[in-house]
């Protein structure tokens, strides 16, 4: 049992007085941002990567980790009272969590949502402590062609597979691998579209991109519409948070069911959370439709809250063991996690637990802490949570706008790169317009570097012979995979195109 | 010729005026292909170091045929038909809405009721971009990059705090200095004396 001692010197680590502060101050922010609508745990660690630059890299990954688990306990409480999730991976909740809090049953809701993310979390990060040696070690013997396969399938499955539109997730893709060609070629020594700025040589920093998508375009976002959606009616949490032993025995299974559709979509990179929160809601109602459960549908049922929230928090938890043991993103926040490493100078992957074992163990170690602290803050204090949504919005984004300025300003002292922010949050507000995903411009740019030097040092060992990049079975298994996915998504895009045609109006061209 | 329009909408909200009524995404076309063109130019022109094979024109070659094709059937597929907002937040393009759908048997009407959609707010609402909001949020930013060497932190970000605050609609702006005031300065003492970030000092610099 190496992994106990090594969990055991990481709890000792993160058991330090100024370790836990960062695991609370990580817990506190993230569940603020989950809270209020509109904002993910991808922007708040978005917004925080610049800042913490000072920080030591330990405190920072604790920080965090605490801010990536908190968003996914907080965002459920602005769907449950407000109908407005706080973060896409919380819609499958807000079904019946809303209906609970329509009929008088907010703080039931808010617990279960609440309890439901703790269990999925911790039976997905224990996993984790057990199977990252084995997924190290299983990283270990991929060559470049499997790299290369792995980056292929992230970039497919994200940008085509799950998205709405084929044709708009490849787009997004290509963006993103645009943006990451700039800068000098690692293998090389070439300089690649920089258009002769200096400043650009280390290519296009991951905090612009990221920092301007995701928060800048976001403000634009909003500001395109805030004069135009009515805003919506709050619901108060009243009544004590806690859950009585009927109500904690009839959630159970569905705790345990939706941590067991969460865990798998942790190392698939399939975008994330929605997906498994989906499934996990909608085995909760066709369980329901076979019992005849009343209550399902009308006024909400603790089993519809509870499966898809311990869903979204067993992924997040399991995103953690594929991020750190393979350097795969499967979701936009994993994504940003990397690019954090990436900021210190370490690569995840399997050299990252030889390289700087401690930390990983440490960081490991913090999240079960931070587990159990966001149960406290959000079990005790929904109520208080709730109130910050009384916070105007205009004072919200104005106050993301200048923390992203402060932030990528920070990064490297030039004024240039606020110009290439404003640049790039403008492109996220274009893209959100006309219903570009972002999530493929993020796994991209992460994901880029490690494509092209993957595929090109697989040419290079292969003396340009492309059929070594099918010579494995890890890779025929992975190309075969995707190849069905994206026949069965064609599928399903070619007849809902052509459903919305027959729906759709005609009109005379004029 | 007829052209189909996608989903159904209210009368009102269609109003084919010329070529380029609904589709305006055609600005997304034009980036796209913009974006190719660039990068084509970019790699022709690459002054390549080494004698690596492939070399580092290799994949942004890669790139740039997907991008001509791309921009073909994104093209292709604007013209075909023309699309009107609809509806109040459509949703998150990341996630197809009918995958979704499926997974969490969204539709299922026997036993339990439908559960909607995705949870959306309801009310009849103009729907086209707020372009006003969005220049003032662009210039404002613009305004505050200008600025910010020369004013120092404290006064540029306060600055683009109001302005934002003012675009979006708060009614208080004589609070919200205020609250511009409270929330540049704190975060300079957080952030640049705190966490030691280089925040510009400007005009107030001699003063701290």
């Amino acid at each position: 049992m190496d992994q106990l001692s090594h969990l055991m010197a990481g709890f000792a680590g993160a058991l330090t007085l100024v370790n836990l502060m960062w695991v609370l101050i990580g817990a506190l922010l993230g569940t603020a941002v989950g809270v209020l609508p509109g904002l993910g745990s991808s922007m708040a660690v978005a917004l925080l990567l610049p800042v913490t630059f000072s920080l030591d890299p330990t405190a920072a990954f604790i920080m965090f980790a605490g801010v990536y688990f908190g968003g996914m306990f907080g965002d459920s409480t602005a769907g449950i009272l407000l109908n407005t999730p706080g973060a896409s991976s919380a819609i499958a909740t807000t079904f019946e969590g809303h209906k609970m809090a329509k009929s008088g049953q907010a703080a039931r809701a808010l617990a279960t949502a609440a309890m439901g993310a703790f269990i999925g979390g911790l039976i997905a990060t224990t996993l984790v402590v057990f199977f990252a040696p084995s997924l190290v070690k299983l990283a270990t013997a991929f060559g470049p062609a499997e790299y290369f396969a792995l980056a292929v399938f992230a970039f497919v499955a994200i940008s085509s597979v799950v998205s709405e539109s084929i044709i708009k997730g490849l787009g997004a893709l290509s963006i993103g691998l645009v943006l990451a060609l700039i800068g000098v070629d690692g293998i090389s020594g070439s300089v690649r579209f920089t258009g002769g700025l200096p400043q650009l040589f280390d290519g296009l920093s991951i905090v612009v991109i990221t920092v301007g998508l995701l928060a800048l375009g976001e403000v634009i976002h909003v500001a395109s519409r805030i004069h135009r959606d009515p805003s919506a009616l709050r619901i108060p949490a009243s009544g004590r948070i806690r859950l009585s032993g009927a109500d904690f025995r009839k959630a159970l299974p569905a705790w345990l069911r939706g941590t067991a559709f969460g865990v798998p979509f942790g190392v698939i990179p399939a975008g994330g959370a929605e997906i498994p929160t989906f499934l996990a809601y909608g085995t909760e109602k066709r369980l329901a439709a076979k019992r005849k459960d009343p209550e399902f549908g009308t006024t909400g049922s603790i089993n519809g809250v509870a499966a898809p929230e311990a869903a979204g928090n067993a992924t997040a938890g399991m995103a953690m063991g594929a991020l750190l043991a393979l350097g795969l993103p499967v979701s936009a926040t994993a994504a940003l996690m990397i690019a954090a490493f990436q900021q210190y100078g370490m690569q995840p992957g399997p050299l990252l637990f030889e390289r700087s074992g401690d930390m990983v163990w440490t960081l490991l170690a913090s999240l079960f802490v931070g587990l159990v602290m966001l149960l406290i803050i959000n079990m005790q204090f929904a109520g208080l949570w709730a109130k910050l949504l009384l916070v105007p919005r205009h004072y919200l984004y104005a106050g993301i706008t200048v923390l992203s300025m402060l932030g990528v300003y920070a990064v490297s002292s030039s004024v240039i790169d606020l110009w290439f922010l404003l640049a790039i949050g403008i492109l996220g507000f274009i893209m959100r317009r006309y219903q570009f995903p972002v999530a493929p411009v993020l796994i991209a740019v992460i994901l880029g570097p490690l494509a092209e030097t993957s595929l090109r040092r697989a040419l290079t060992v292969s003396e340009g012979d492309l059929g070594y990049l099918v010579s494995s079975p890890t890779t025929i298994i992975m190309y075969l995979l995707l190849i069905a996915a994206v026949a069965l998504t064609m599928v399903k895009h070619a007849a809902s195109r052509r459903k919305l045609r027959s729906e759709a109006m005609v009109l005379q061209d004029s | 010729m007829s052209t189909t329009q996608s989903r159904e909408t209210t009368e009102d909200t269609v109003r084919i005026t010329g070529f380029f009524s609904g589709r305006s995404e055609l600005v997304v076309t034009a980036l796209l292909l913009a974006l190719a063109v660039a990068l084509t130019i970019g790699t022709a022109s690459m002054n390549v170091m080494g004698d690596t094979v492939p070399g580092p024109q290799f994949f942004p070659w890669i790139i740039c045929i997907v991008l001509y094709a791309l921009t073909v059937l994104h093209g292709l597929s604007v013209l075909r038909t023309r699309r009107f907002p609809q509806g109040t937040d459509s949703g998150n393009p990341d996630f197809s809405a009918e995958m979704l759908a499926e997974l969490g048997d969204t539709q299922r009407t026997e036993v339990l009721g439908a559960s909607a959609q995705r949870p959306r707010r309801t009310g009849r609402v103009r729907l086209y971009s707020d372009w006003a909001t969005i220049a003032w949020i662009v210039g404002g930013i613009a305004c505050f990059i200008l600025v910010l060497p020369v004013l120092g932190w404290i006064i540029s970000a306060a600055g683009l705090f109001w302005a934002i605050c003012k675009a979006l609609g708060s009614t208080r702006p004589i609070f919200d200095i205020g609250v511009a005031a409270m929330v540049s300065s704190i975060s300079y003492l957080a952030f640049g004396l705190g966490l030691g970030l280089s925040l510009p000092a400007g005009l107030l610099g001699g003063l701290l």
